[in-house]
């Protein structure tokens, strides 16, 4: 086992040595640098010695080689740098904007997983049934529904016209203490976890619903029923537990997107989260914090996958042995 | 040395505006196609909450590093220029008081009020204008905004108690419009890394205003600075807040979230038929000094002669543009300024949208369909150019699929290529374009051509884009940099105004209004030509009429 883990790590780090290198170079190549970036907003441009002062400044004058070098020499003392755009730490601008996105997704997932087991469940222990085919078709219409017109038609309705919801934004002005306070942020993510919940619904549901209809075909579950077990009970402990192991995978690759946000959603709520600040910085070229983010992902995802296929080696002697592939 | 006394109606007139109309801060509009702000209500009130808009978040609050317009928006209330623009683009006291010219137009002496302070009630001090001039310039500071303006600096220094004395390298006709600049406290950067003071977060207010606080991504919030020397604005807070989408920046608007934002021609349209709309809001519309045109690249065979830019020129409607894509709002532009500023010569009269004018020009340039293709070719090269776009450019996007149309119905091909910004202006800024849909955006109101049609700015040297060159037009400009009377300078500009028409160095399109939606409680509201934000008093200026019990505001 342990030299199992040993050979997964060693894989680990070339395969992350070639993401880093990949994203470094898709940047660096990709036409425009934080000083063309400039002035986006207000069409102004920049003189050209200004310009070429800020190329040096930035280090975008050295050879690219020589600021791949640099940079990771920095990230493997564990410092990503400062942003170009504010000058400050890029740690800290993630850590400002990571906690509302990890919110936001974990609320949405959450309420994705619990409308959808439960819907998957039922209508996978009738397929065919009414259930099943009014929910199949609902859940398609809604997966079908792009998120930025749903979105700004939820806002007109819920904040404009019924005025009953915040239209953005995390809090009120002066938002006061309290169950007030806690109640008012709710009302604020009521509408972006809405947004990022339906669409997923589907997916998530269907596939709860052919994993149950599949399993409660099974023997192992006509053998509960005939031990005495209600129909609720087979369906749930016996169908489902054994349809939960490919859910249970898929979220395991879906955690790492909790981290990387939404962008539409985070700009049309202006939730002040990952998703906005990626993409924010794709734009002006702001190196490091494009870098930072993309490397973070990276992370997330090999150490989730090296995790499942610990746990897969742990569960099963022949993947660890390598005498049967899964 | 003996100075030059300078007094302000002079730096009226250096500002190169029509100085002699100007009325006092709370000047009447200008002229605006359709009924522009008005002072309603008796008089100004005191109190509430204004709440702005801003697109994006600041990426810092002091002044030099600052590099777009939501830092300009933030500072304008925490930091006074020494000088400032008002209503009439005419330059008025901020920080200084006043400032004199040596005789050979080189010397600079601003004069500090006594009276301004910090917000820790330090004085504002000449080293501390020293210290930040010295900044711009230091080569190691990134200062997109400033660092033009005193490239050809030679010296910054104290001079008394008040004031300090910057030399410059040469005469420049405008050079008064560089102290149009905020000071930052120099003992706060002592031994700070500059781009990382912690005051950069969190700066120093000199003006009517201080930060409370900067929620990342999300708003900033402002209170009166209880310590400013001048009069103060009217409203007790100030929040901005981050709303990146126009759209729902339009239903914030609508609902109360915000008392102003900016909307293109679409959002007026639907302000216009949106009962919720006029209910709460009124459109502000005006003409600034922006303007679109597209840019032609003089080193490639089609557009070298001028002859042959007069022809693409006169093949776009731009009548019909202004009639059609703009609703009426924009008007047809015959040279690189808009009609608002007094370079612009208004007798100098638009190319002609014509035709069969332009083909024959084509035909007389040996420009001919001689393949048969169906586009028009020389020396075995067709006349076939990729026209660049920047992708969030809507507008500019609508008036380039016009244009390639209306080549195309001449047997000239256009492609049309939209590219994101920061590429674009990569592809614009090096040369290394054919033909590409730009819009001008004035910060100041100075009309010196030079850095954009002058030979000696060509890339990558400058930004004449499309390496224009006129040896007559070289000499005018350079002539009117050096001219201090503004009267002969804007006869040069009239003049050289008159060599753009007939050259076309690119395509000049039109000047549009600008937009914004307001809450009907805004009042005092002034627009100028550059804006409502970039001038004197400004925002500074508005107040809010209280609203009738009952009623949201």
């Amino acid at each position: 086992m342990i030299r199992y883990t040993l050979q997964r790590l060693a894989l680990a780090v070339p395969t992350l040595l070639g993401i880093v290198i990949l994203v470094f170079l898709l940047l660096h190549l990709a036409p425009g640098s934080p000083v063309t970036a400039l002035g986006a907003e207000s069409g102004r441009r920049v003189s050209a010695r200004a310009a070429e002062e800020m190329r040096r400044l930035y280090g975008l004058d050295r050879p690219l080689p020589e600021r791949f070098a640099t940079w990771l020499v920095r990230v493997g003392r564990l410092d990503l740098g400062e942003s170009f755009v504010d000058h400050r730490p890029v740690a800290t601008r993630i850590l400002e904007a990571l906690p509302y996105t990890l919110l936001l997704n974990g609320l949405a997932l959450l309420l994705t997983l619990g409308i959808a087991i439960p819907l998957g469940v039922a209508a996978g222990g009738h397929p065919e049934g009414s259930l099943d085919r009014v929910s199949g078709v609902v859940l398609f219409a809604l997966y079908s529904l792009p998120s930025f017109w749903a979105a700004l038609l939820l806002q007109t309705l819920f904040s404009v016209r019924l005025r009953w919801l915040p239209l953005y934004g995390v809090a009120s002005d002066g938002t006061p203490s309290g169950w007030a306070g806690l109640s008012d942020r709710l009302e604020h993510l009521a509408l972006p976890v809405v947004c990022l919940t339906y669409g997923s619904l589907a997916f998530f549901a269907r596939l709860v619903r052919s994993g149950v209809a599949e399993a409660r075909q099974h023997d192992f579950v006509l053998a509960a029923r005939a031990r005495g077990a209600s129909p609720r009970r087979a369906l749930w402990a016996h169908a489902f537990r054994n349809a939960l192991l490919p859910l249970i995978t898929l979220l395991g690759l879906m955690l790492p997107g909790l981290l990387s946000g939404s962008v539409i959603i985070e700009r049309i709520f202006a939730w002040p989260g990952v998703g906005r600040l990626f993409f924010d910085s794709i734009l002006a070229r702001d190196y490091p914090v494009v870098l930072a983010l993309s490397l973070l992902g990276a992370v997330a995802t090999l150490v989730l996958t090296l995790t499942a296929d610990l746990a897969y080696a742990l569960a099963d002697p022949r993947v660890r042995d390598g005498t049967e592939p899964r | 040395m003996r100075l030059l006394a300078t007094t302000l109606v002079a730096i009226a007139l250096l500002a190169g505006c029509r100085g002699k109309e100007r009325q006092g801060a709370f000047a009447a509009p200008r002229k605006s196609p359709a009924p522009a702000a008005t002072r309603v209500g008796s008089s100004p009130a005191d109190g509430g909450t204004l709440y702005r808009r801003l697109f994006g978040e600041p990426g810092s609050l002091n002044a030099v590093l600052q590099t777009d317009v939501p830092e300009q928006l933030v500072l304008q209330y925490l930091s006074r220029n020494l000088f400032d623009f008002d209503d009439r683009l005419a330059l008025v006291p901020g920080l200084a008081e006043r400032f004199e010219t040596s005789p050979d137009g080189l010397s600079f002496t601003v004069h500090l009020r006594p009276e301004a302070v910090w917000e820790d009630g330090v004085p504002v001090t000449p080293s501390d204008a020293v210290f930040t001039i010295r900044k711009i310039a230091d080569p190691g500071t990134s200062s997109p905004l400033y660092k033009s303006f005193f490239e050809d600096l030679v010296s910054v220094e104290e001079a008394g108690p008040h004031a300090f004395r910057a030399r410059f390298r040469r005469v420049d006709a405008y050079r008064a419009m560089a102290f149009a600049l905020p000071l930052l406290p120099a003992r706060r950067f002592q031994g700070v890394a500059f781009d990382r003071a912690p005051d950069n977060r969190a700066p120093l207010s000199n003006g009517p205003y201080r930060l409370t606080s900067w929620k990342a991504q999300e708003s900033i919030t402002l209170e009166r600075n209880l310590r400013y020397w001048g009069p103060r604005g009217y409203f007790d807070r100030i929040v901005f807040r981050v709303v990146p989408e126009n759209a729902v920046a339009y239903r914030a608007l609508v609902q109360g979230d915000l008392d102003e934002s900016w909307i293109d021609a679409p959002l007026k349209q639907r302000a216009a038929e949106d009962p919720a709309f006029s209910q709460c809001c009124r459109v502000v519309e005006f003409y600034d000094l922006d303007y679109n045109y597209i840019a032609l690249n003089a080193r490639l065979p089609f557009f070298a002669d001028p002859r042959a830019r007069r022809a693409v020129t006169m093949l776009l409607d731009r009548e019909g543009i202004a009639r059609h894509l703009f609703q009426g709002s924009a008007r047809v532009i015959s040279g690189p300024w808009a009609p608002e500023s007094p370079a612009y010569d208004s007798s100098v009269e638009p190319l002609p949208f014509d035709p069969k004018g332009a083909a024959a020009l084509l035909e007389d340039l040996g420009w001919r369909d001689t393949n048969g293709d169906g586009i028009r070719d020389r020396d075995g090269r067709e006349f076939d150019f990729e026209l660049l776009v920047s992708a969030g450019n809507t507008i500019g996007r609508q008036i380039d699929e016009t244009f390639a149309a209306a080549l195309a119905r001449v047997g000239v091909r256009a492609r049309v290529r939209p590219l994101e910004w920061a590429s674009f202006v990569e592809r614009v800024d090096s040369g290394a374009f054919e033909a590409a849909s730009l819009a001008s955006s004035a910060s100041d109101p100075n009309p010196d051509p030079y850095p954009y049609w002058d030979s000696s700015q060509w890339p990558p040297r400058g930004l004449n884009s499309g390496f224009y060159r006129n040896p007559e037009a070289d000499r005018l400009m350079e002539q009117a940099r050096g001219e201090r009377q503004e009267d002969r300078r804007i006869a040069i500009y009239h003049r050289l105004h008159r060599i753009f028409r007939d050259d076309a160095p690119a395509v000049f399109v039109v000047n549009a209004t600008k937009k914004y939606g307001l809450r009907r409680r805004l009042q005092g509201v002034e627009t100028s030509p550059l804006g409502l934000f970039g001038i004197w008093p400004g925002p500074l200026g508005w107040w809010a009429l209280e609203a009738p019990a009952g009623v949201r505001p």
